[in-house]
């Protein structure tokens, strides 16, 4: 079990728990449940890299307490 | 100058009509080239062109969430606020479907609650295939009748969030609006008599909609096996000439229904019975295996519990009544009342070990943090976190 932290630099910091094979897909849900947001509306970042949805966390080389950028499609 | 609302247009719920497509949506489209270079300057006439030229609808799709030239239409209407009746126009035309979609999207926008479905309602029966482009950007078959669907249930189609109207039901109590008779009604009258004599009707129909007046539910999961001749119930509906009909239907109707119902219902109960049993047999079973764990770790905190669950466990086979129904735990089922457990101990066993693994998906988690994590991932259809 992993635990990320998604910031979007407008007031948004969610901690959300994770195991590493779920999918970046899966993980937009779940902050979507705890942000409010619509799952769908959801980028996930790192710098210029945008993360695909059907990507696992541990191929995307995410791991335990990184810190991931929330952006709004 | 070009992403301007006309200043001649009414503000349609409050707010600039083009708000009604939320910042982020609208920045893209005002960026995407199909509005630079195709939208601009459209009048209505010229939207009309444009329009006839679409040969998908969608919301957004690939990495950078591209608008379609559907979307960018949709806008552009949003933009120059053509009139209902060029509206309704767009709605009735039945030769360019990607036309009439456009219309029905427009109309669910801006239009009352009672326009909506007034005009919405006799797309229903318009079977046509369409193209929609989906978020990966690939393309998906759809229909028409299932668009209009997501128009009138859902309230988020193609990335834009459609504004509230009211339930049907609630306009039909006020009287705004007529109850809902599909197109198809006698086709369905006749079809319903011959099963009820050849066989006893049996569907369960769920309710999968919500905001549905429990006619049109029934209606419509009949709707979909049958096509019919169209061309009739066109012009009926559009004439609306109701009164005829709709005396004889209502008789007809409910005698109907109360046969089903009582079809149904004897269905539900049996399974209900079944689905019962199997479940409490686990919980009683696992209850017990819990209630041994609790009392060794936390005697202070659960003692009112374990007790009450000590007391089940010494009384090992219990089937009194009064018991059993206080705590819902052991079945009720007239099957299983005096039977030896004997021959059923390996399917207990099978299930009281489905029914540990499915506690330990969720939230059976000592930690409670974790718990509620793992309730929150059931939910959303994932598995549980590895600690």
């Amino acid at each position: 079990m992993i635990e990320v932290v998604l910031n979007d630099r407008l007031g948004k910091k969610v901690r959300v728990k994770c195991n590493d094979d779920d999918t970046i897909g899966d993980l937009k849900k779940l902050v979507a449940a705890q942000t409010g947001t619509r799952a769908d509306k959801i980028r996930i970042q790192k710098w210029y890299t945008i993360y695909k949805d059907h990507i696992t966390l541990k191929d995307c080389e995410i791991h335990d307490g990184m810190g991931l950028e929330l952006y709004y499609n | 100058m070009a992403n301007r609302t006309d200043p001649a247009a009414k503000s349609i719920r409050g707010t600039n009509p083009q708000n009604l497509v939320e910042k982020i949506l609208r920045s893209k489209i005002y960026q995407n080239t199909y509005w630079k270079e195709q939208c601009f300057g459209l009048t209505a006439e010229t939207l009309v062109d444009k329009a006839m030229e679409l040969d998908h609808l969608g919301g957004t799709y690939g990495g950078n969430r591209k608008p379609t030239p559907f979307m960018c239409l949709v806008m552009k209407m949003l933009q120059i606020q053509p009139e209902k009746e060029i509206v309704i126009e767009f709605i009735k035309n039945e030769d360019y479907k990607y036309v009439r979609v456009l219309g029905a999207f427009y109309l669910r926008l801006t239009g009352t609650d009672v326009d909506v479905y007034r005009y919405l309602e006799p797309l229903y029966n318009d079977y046509r295939k369409l193209r929609r482009k989906l978020a990966d950007g690939q393309f998906t078959l759809t229909h028409v009748d299932e668009v209009i669907d997501e128009l009138l249930t859902k309230d988020y189609s193609c990335d834009i969030a459609l504004p509230r109207v009211k339930r049907r039901w609630n306009l039909e109590s006020l009287g705004s609006l007529e109850p809902r008779r599909s197109a198809l009604e006698e086709d369905f009258e006749e079809e319903e008599e011959k099963e009820d004599n050849d066989q006893p009707a049996d569907e369960l129909e769920e309710d999968y909609y919500r905001g549905r007046s429990p006619t049109r539910e029934r209606e419509r999961d009949r709707r979909r096996d049958s096509h019919r001749h169209r061309d009739r119930d066109y012009d009926r509906d559009y004439d609306r000439d109701y009164d005829r009909d709709y005396e004889r239907e209502r008789g007809r109707g409910r005698d109907r229904d109360r046969d089903r119902d009582r079809d149904r219902d004897r269905e539900r109960d049996r399974d209900r019975y079944r689905l019962r049993e199997e479940k409490d047999y686990g919980r009683e079973r696992e209850g017990r295996e819990r209630d041994r764990r609790d009392r060794d770790r936390d005697r202070g905190r659960r003692r009112s519990r374990s007790r009450s669950r000590s007391r089940s466990k010494d009384r090992k086979d219990y089937d009194g009544g009064d018991y059993r129904k206080r705590h819902a735990r052991s079945s009720a089922s007239p099957r299983r009342h005096g039977d030896g457990h004997e021959d059923d101990e390996p399917k207990k066993k099978k299930e009281k070990k489905e029914k540990k693994e499915k506690k330990d998906d969720g939230t059976d988690h000592p930690d409670p943090e974790i718990a509620e994590a793992n309730k929150l991932r059931a939910a959303l259809g994932l598995k549980p976190l590895k600690v």
